[in-house]
């Protein structure tokens, strides 16, 4: 087992550094040049010639690479062109709110995605069937940015019910802790900020376990359907178990294992990819910091970005590889992946 | 305190007090001003940064403002300059030296004293050569060696006297120095420190108390306050960073904030429906279109008035900005240059235009212009040039536009490749040489006209040295008429800031320079 | 020798004709995937008819009539107009050029390149293999959207910068497939026979491979479409798509966002367009998968 992660963190290392140099090539090479950006509407050819030699811009690409690389290996990812505050410390006090709402939303969609899956499979072929699998698919097909913006119309400009964007009421915000307001404010006793963090974060989770939800049901079905119809099931059933006990002892144990990985892998993209959610919901995570400083320029932030979540990215899959491993005697360590 | 049926930020703060929890809020002060309440302000963006030296947009100079102070100060409803940290001011007779004398007694909100040398530090450090690449303002505020401008040399005869030498006679100094950026003056001991553009420290009603990135900024009032008759009156400011107008609308609604700001034309009736009070104040911009005075197709006046007649200007402005933008007939709205009320126009003639296009052979324009609305045109700069193009229709002139977001857009204008661009200014300091100087800039990027008039360069030349007066305005008259005359520009609108509010929120002040004092702001239920 | 060769491919062949009409007769009873097909038949008819007949439509789609800047949808203008007073009903149609031009030709990119290096790193294995497939991973590293979108920002805007976009950073879902598929079908006995008798790597992968990894490649390429879809309107949305006047799906949509209570309709249309396009083709690529597939049919 431990000669297994190790070879795995090891194929992680080509894997970064190749992400490292496409993202720092896409940024340095492609990209228009930042500096009439960053100096803003009075700054001369002059003044953008000192600012691309103060920020090193004017070196040679590789030793520009070297330095962005042994940097983040040293957890230092460079400054913001734009607020000259260090990346690492801006991406570490963003990246709570990004983690909260993905746990939040891969808790919904896992929990509703499963329902609907075992319901659907146990019902399979009926009109539940059917429509459980017709939400799905439209939970995959709907761009998130427009279930949204219709959830912030309906329940927020409309209703009045909840809060248009961001994560609390200002001056209810806990402060230090883990970050989590969910978490901190539980742990403080402060109720009334509880339910305000829970009423920010229901309409952005929502909107963002939907994709989720739709993978996470339609695996669950067809796991279920797979497990259902394998010999001791069917052996079950012959031996006059009821219908109930047979789905719930036999086929649902046997059908999480795929599904535990399915849910491992969308908290990974859930952490990484809610740029659209956190734009759309005003959420102060690192996705919306991401899309706002591509369009910035601010490459510092985008590259140190990028990479984190890489990070996270590989780990993640690392850990539910192990996971499934751990729970699936059949899978070799020393598997190769693909 | 008064109760509240929904949990809106002041009776959440209410009914949070004595409660024990930790939060952001306690560390409030104890409160010894007038109110217990909050005021939330909702902007378009975060901050650039906190401290004046270092900034170069309007949504920094909102935040600052509650926390800064200035030597000088600008009216309530204008950009006449009075006291401010300076109790008084002396200019000598050539011009060159100002003496400022400081008010006395007067602390930093991290108990630093406010003294000459404290102004020393705090401009100084703007100064050559202690000056680095990252302040924006400093050249244009405090000049430079390499065109002769600015401060040469402060000195501090004493504690409460800063004495500032110039390079050349400006008129404009006085009003440089009341301005959000660059000019405020930051506590030397925070400077010390490093950090001041995240941890601000001045002298103003307010004190910074944290800044949660992408969300929040809280303030809360400074008991230290020096003007005790004008200290801040809420007990705690909040700005919230909200991107798009809609949703600060539905904030607004939903009382998760007091005032919002940046407000779009298309929001104002559902503000209305709300039940919100909806503000408009004149702006201090100019939207324009400029012709590349530098392009084959548009070298000579001919071309550029012939091009000029075709468009109908006031129809566009009407239709597109409706009530949210003035026409403007000149570069600087009315409310700032009264003088220049009899400027005109080239009027819209369509037939005659496509008679003289035809005839100077122009069938194609390239046009570049901004994606982005920008805060002298709320539409963005393709709706605008779309309807240029619409009009251009019209008269058999094919115009393409090839649009760019603001980030690229610079580089491009620089590059020279277009015959007509669409930009835009927002003034700084409510002075005219602010405006008309951006004919005459060498920098092709400000000077978008590309526009090299020796004539015009000696009447700005002149603006800067004549004091303010009937004098001064009689110069930068005689510039709009250049601009005009000669159809370097087609300027197309003023546009109107709209600030909305709660009913019940009174005594913001919002001041030309676009930015709101919150200091006198209350609220009742 | 060479009779067995023969009688091994025969077969192949044989069977390779009667999938597709098995998968034909299936797909042709599923009454979903025909309502889906039938969609986007439409959609897709409407978009090349108003490409080469402009005068079907009922409005020049990028004519601005500034009083009826966001008039709302009556019979004149049947999905209303938007802030240029330009009709949306036009728009939404001529947009679906851009999501179907984008939609085919970035999954063509992602299929053509991935499909090949998936076959020469299945087939050839080792080293080769190794680097192939390293590079798929750097490309899996971070989430598909977030490469597009910094792709885009590095690129600028444009539809030919988002099908390039989008194309790249699906390639590896294609190589992944073709690479396990082509692993298990290399050892069987008619590609160990065609390479005994001395054929070319590149015949026996056209040849013999291929045509098996075909269906799951349809199936992966249908549902691939409808993500590039979403991922364009996405791009579109953050503004990062066309340039204007070009219409776009999600260059609407995130224009229309700014305006959602005066003209909640300006978002409203063409977030539908993407809705029911992508819908339609994952029911269709559903439809193609339970065609194929006889063990996902029996469900």
């Amino acid at each position: 087992m431990f000669r297994y992660v190790v070879k795995r963190l090891l194929q992680a290392i080509p894997v970064l550094l190749g992400l490292s140099i496409v993202v720092f090539l896409l940024m340095h090479v492609f990209s228009p040049d930042p500096a009439p950006v960053v100096l803003g509407e009075h700054a001369t050819q002059a003044q953008m010639h000192a600012w691309r030699n103060s920020m090193g811009l004017n070196k040679p690409l590789i030793q520009q690479y070297f330095s962005f690389l042994i940097g983040f290996l040293h957890g230092d990812l460079g400054v913001s062109y734009y607020t000259h505050t260090s990346v690492t410390k801006e991406i570490m006090s963003r990246f709570p709110a990004t983690v909260e709402l993905a746990l939040v939303a891969i808790v919904l969609a896992s929990v509703i995605g499963i329902a609907l899956g075992v319901v659907s499979a146990v019902h399979k072929g009926t009109p539940i069937d059917a429509v459980s699998m017709l939400l799905a698919l439209v939970g995959i097909s709907m761009p998130i940015f427009w279930s949204g913006v219709l959830m912030i119309i309906l329940f927020s400009g409309v209703l009045h019910w909840l809060p248009s964007g961001g994560r609390i009421n200002p001056l209810l915000a806990p402060v230090g802790g883990t970050g989590l307001f969910l978490v901190d404010t539980l742990l403080s006793g402060d109720m009334e900020a509880f339910v305000d963090a829970l009423r920010h974060i229901i309409l952005p989770a929502l909107a963002l376990s939907l994709y989720s939800m739709a993978i996470i049901t339609r695996m669950t079905r067809s796991s279920m359907l797979d497990a259902l119809n394998e010999d001791y099931v069917r052996t079950a059933r012959a031996k006059g178990l009821t219908p109930h006990r047979v789905h719930k002892h036999h086929a649902l144990r046997n059908a999480m294992l795929p599904v535990t990985t399915v849910i491992g892998l969308q908290l990974g993209s859930l952490l990484g990819g809610a740029m659209l959610t956190e734009t759309v919901f005003a959420w102060p995570g690192i996705g919306k910091f991401i899309v706002d400083s591509i369009l910035k320029s601010d490459f510092p932030i985008v590259q140190g970005t990028v990479m984190l979540i890489g990070v996270i990215f590989v780990i993640i899959n690392l850990i539910v590889d192990i996971i499934y491993a751990f729970l699936d005697p059949r899978i070799k360590y020393t598997k190769e992946e693909g | 305190m008064k109760a509240m049926a929904t949990v809106t930020a002041s009776s959440a703060f209410a009914s949070m007090v004595g409660c024990g929890s930790k939060r952001a809020s306690d560390a409030s002060g104890s409160g010894s001003g007038s109110g217990d309440f909050t005021i939330t302000f909702a902007q378009g963006a975060d901050p650039r940064g906190l401290d004046p030296a270092y900034i170069d947009d309007g949504e920094s100079a909102k935040v600052m403002v509650q926390i800064y102070e200035n030597l000088l100060k600008y009216k309530a409803k204008n950009c006449e300059v009075e006291p401010g940290l300076a109790k008084s001011y002396d200019v000598s007779d050539d011009g060159l030296t100002y003496t400022f004398k400081l008010r006395k007694g007067i602390k930093f909100q991290d108990g630093a004293d406010f003294n000459a040398a404290a102004v020393k530090k705090s401009i100084g450090r703007q100064l050559e050569p202690d000056r680095t690449d990252d302040m924006p303002y400093a050249a244009f505020t405090f000049g430079s060696k390499a065109d002769g401008t600015g401060i040469e040399s402060i000195e501090t005869p004493d504690d409460y006297t800063v004495v500032m030498k110039l390079r050349a006679v400006s008129s404009a100094f006085l009003a440089n120095l009341a301005m959000c950026m660059a000019s405020p003056i930051v506590s030397p001991k925070a400077i010390e420190k490093g950090n001041t553009n995240e941890h601000p420290v001045g002298t103003g009603p307010y004190s910074f108390v944290s800044w949660t990135k992408n969300s929040d900024i809280k303030l809360k009032r400074f008991d230290g306050y020096w003007d005790k008759e004008h200290a801040g009156k809420a007990k705690n400011i909040v700005f919230r960073f909200i991107a798009e107008s809609s949703t600060r609308v539905t904030a607004l609604a939903n009382g998760e904030a007091d005032i919002i700001d940046g407000v779009d034309e298309a929001d104002v009736d559902q503000v209305t429906k709300n039940g919100d009070v909806v503000d408009k104040f004149d702006g201090m911009n100019i939207n324009y279109m400029a012709f590349n005075t530098q392009s084959d197709t548009f070298k000579t006046a001919e071309a550029r008035k012939a091009f000029a007649k075709a468009i109908d200007v006031e129809e566009v402005v009407k239709s597109l900005y409706k009530k949210y933008a003035t026409y403007a007939n000149s570069v600087m709205p009315l409310w700032m240059a009264p003088y220049d009320k009899d400027i005109k126009q080239t009027a819209y003639d369509a037939d005659a235009a496509k008679k003289e296009l035809a005839s100077l052979g122009i069938t194609k324009v390239k046009c570049i212009t901004y994606s982005n609305p920008r805060p002298y045109n709320g539409k963005g700069g393709t709706a605008l040039a779309e309807a240029f193009q619409g009009y251009l229709r019209k008269v058999g002139v094919e115009m393409t536009i090839d649009q760019y977001d603001w980030t690229s857009y610079k580089t491009t204008v620089q590059a020279g490749n277009y015959d007509v661009c669409f930009y835009g200014w927002n003034g700084d300091n409510g002075d005219p040489d602010n405006f008309m100087n951006l004919l005459a800039a060498d920098d092709y990027s400000m000077n978008v006209a590309r526009w090299d008039n020796a004539d015009y360069k000696k009447l700005i030349a002149k603006g800067l040295k004549t004091p303010n007066g009937s004098a001064r305005d009689d110069v930068y008259h005689e510039c709009e008429k250049m601009v005009a005359d000669q159809q370097v520009w087609i300027p197309v609108s003023h546009s109107i800031n709209i600030l909305c509010h709660k009913k019940g929120v009174k005594g913001y002040v919002f001041h030309p320079t676009a930015v709101t004092f919150l200091k006198n702001c209350t609220k009742s239920a | 020798m060479a009779e067995a060769t023969a009688d091994t491919v025969k077969p192949t062949a044989e069977k390779g004709e009667s999938i597709w009409d098995d998968v034909w007769y299936s797909l042709s009873h599923n009454v979903t995937a025909m309502v889906s097909l039938g969609f986007i038949a439409l959609v897709a008819l409407l978009a090349i008819l108003s490409a080469i007949f402009p005068q079907i439509l009922p409005y020049d789609p990028y004519a601005q009539d500034l009083s009826q800047s966001f008039a709302a949808p009556s019979a004149a203008h049947w999905f209303g107009c938007d802030q240029q007073g330009r009709d949306i009903f036009s728009r939404v149609i001529v947009g679906g050029q851009v999501s179907l031009t984008v939609g085919l030709l970035s999954v063509s990119i992602s299929l053509v390149v991935g499909v090949t290096l998936g076959a020469i790193a299945g087939y050839k294995g080792g080293k080769v293999d190794t680097v192939i497939m390293r590079c798929m991973d750097v490309l899996l590293a971070v989430p598909s959207i977030l490469l597009a979108i910094t792709f885009m920002a590095a690129l600028g805007k444009g539809i030919d910068k988002a099908v390039v976009a989008i194309g790249l950073v699906s390639i590896p879902e294609y190589a992944r497939i073709v690479r396990s598929q082509i692993l298990s079908v290399k050892e069987n006995d008619y590609v160990s026979a065609a390479r005994v008798i001395g054929d070319s790597d590149a015949k026996i992968i056209f040849r013999h491979v291929l045509p098996n990894v075909a269906p799951s490649i349809i199936v992966r390429a249908t549902l691939g479409i409808s993500s590039a879809i979403l991922d364009a309107a996405a791009l579109g949305f953050l503004g990062l798509g066309v340039q204007p006047p070009q219409a776009e799906w999600g260059d609407m949509l995130g224009r229309g966002r700014n305006y959602i209570f005066q003209a909640p309709h300006a978002m409203i249309y063409p977030g539908l367009a993407i809705t029911l396009t992508v819908l339609a083709f994952n029911l269709l690529g559903d439809g193609i998968r339970d065609a194929v597939d006889p063990k996902s049919r029996r469900r």
